[in-house]
């Protein structure tokens, strides 16, 4: 269990803000920190991490304390259990894979480990290379297996996938899902990808301006109303075009643009950069498969 | 869309599949046909208050129609408001003191002569109708 119950004063572009975080989560959990940028997502992955240090609050992670300012207590970063992946790939150049994934770990262990982790992760092939003859999607895979290396406590992912294409990105969740099933680490994930939140957490927080605005599963937290229809995405109004009593309405889903019609009701509560539910019954769809 | 608030009266499921009756005023029932189950969706009950949503293009106008129709959802109303704009026409009806709106071609709108204050009935298949939970 760790029990996360933090506030620190933010110094924004928009003057003073103050992040406030307080939440249980369960061993082994996936969460997503959702929200806009600025919302203060990376400074509490800092903050679990022992990077930056709160104004005031506790972190208890399995009955360990990492912080707590009324007794204070700090724990720096290397006596925390973490694994930590962020969207730039902080690998060792001059390092191997193979290198990089057992650099933290004692010499006594790193063989096993590290053949252990270059098979689950798929990197057998590619132990020897050096980073900079790498694709994107491999260096994060590597980055990946190097944060599992010490079993750590709780994993820490900023936006890891982030900078990577759409393919090497859903290859990557899915492997992370593997990887998650398989060792069960504590898992805080920070996106903006809502298919990937989705996708990937049980539970989600959404923070805005320091503050958690809502949290629940994705499905309770972003699909605002219980609509009994089975065909429905979340996207985002990138467009809006009338053309006579209706409007055609163009909705990002995933990488997707779809047009729906609104009525002019409908359109009175959209603009452009709204998030939107679309439902549209099952019966309606035509499905056929693709050539190929 | 258009979101009237209704009582759910019964429920025939079958598979995946059920066909609920709910009652949108005294004596009217309308019914939809969702891929949902009492098991698996907590306020399908008889007895639940729900929202019936369904979209105005789905929403068929007709006069003095006559003969069988396989469509049972299907209620007089008389037009309050009909706006035209290039290929559509909104029909705004009133329906035991509900609004429903429907969207049809303005061609269709022509043919059937439509004016304020027409008695008329509006259609709409059960598969084109949906449920939300308050």
């Amino acid at each position: 269990m760790i029990e996360i119950n933090v506030t620190k004063r933010l110094h924004t572009a928009e003057g003073p803000m103050d992040l406030v975080f307080s939440a249980d989560v369960d061993q082994g959990e996936f969460i997503t920190l959702f929200g806009p940028s600025g919302a203060g997502k990376t400074t509490l992955l800092r903050m679990l991490a022992g990077l930056t240090t709160p104004d005031k609050g506790t972190i208890i992670v399995n009955d360990q304390r990492w912080f707590d300012s009324t007794r204070r207590v700090n724990q720096p970063p290397r006596q925390r259990s973490i694994g930590m992946v962020f969207q730039d790939y902080a690998l060792f150049p001059h390092l191997s894979v193979a290198e990089n994934i057992g650099l933290a770990l004692p010499r006594q262990k790193r063989r096993t480990v590290v053949n252990e982790l270059l098979n689950v992760a798929g990197l057998k092939e590619l132990a020897e290379r050096k980073p900079d003859k790498l694709s994107g999607g491999q260096r994060q895979r590597v980055a990946l297996a190097r944060a599992l290396a010490l079993k750590p406590a709780i994993l820490l992912l900023d936006e890891p996938l982030s900078a990577l294409d759409l393919n090497m990105r859903l290859n990557l969740q899915e492997e992370l899902l593997r990887l998650h099933r398989r060792y069960q680490p504590t898992t805080l994930l920070v996106s903006h990808d809502l298919s990937e939140v989705f996708r990937l957490s049980r539970h989600v927080f959404v923070l805005d301006k320091g503050k958690v605005t809502r949290s629940g599963s994705p499905a309770e937290v972003f699909s605002r109303s219980q609509i009994s229809n089975k065909f429905r995405f979340t996207g985002e109004v990138v467009h809006i075009e009338p053309s006579g009593v209706v409007g055609i309405v163009h909705v990002l889903v995933g990488q997707d643009v779809v047009q729906v019609i609104a009525s002019e009701q409908e359109l009175a509560t959209l603009t452009v950069g709204k998030r939107v539910l679309i439902a549209s019954k099952a019966f309606n769809p035509l499905i056929m498969p693709l050539a190929g | 869309m258009n979101s009237i608030p209704g009582t759910i009266a019964a429920i025939d499921t079958d598979g995946s599949l059920s066909l609920v009756d709910i009652d949108v005023a005294e004596g009217t029932t309308m019914t939809a046909l969702i891929v949902e189950t009492p098991e698996c969706c907590p306020w399908l009950r008889t007895g639940h208050t729900v929202q019936v949503v369904f979209k105005e293009t789905e929403v068929s106008i007709a006069r003095n129609l006559s003969g069988l129709i396989s469509l049972r959802n299907r209620f007089p109303a008389t037009v309050s408001n009909i706006r035209c704009s290039g290929m559509l026409a909104e029909i705004c009806l009133d329906f035991v003191g509900q609004q429903i709106i429907s969207i049809i071609t303005n061609r269709s709108a022509q043919r059937l002569q439509l004016k304020t204050g027409d008695q008329v009935e509006w259609l709409v298949k059960a598969n084109e109708v949906s449920l939300t939970a308050k």
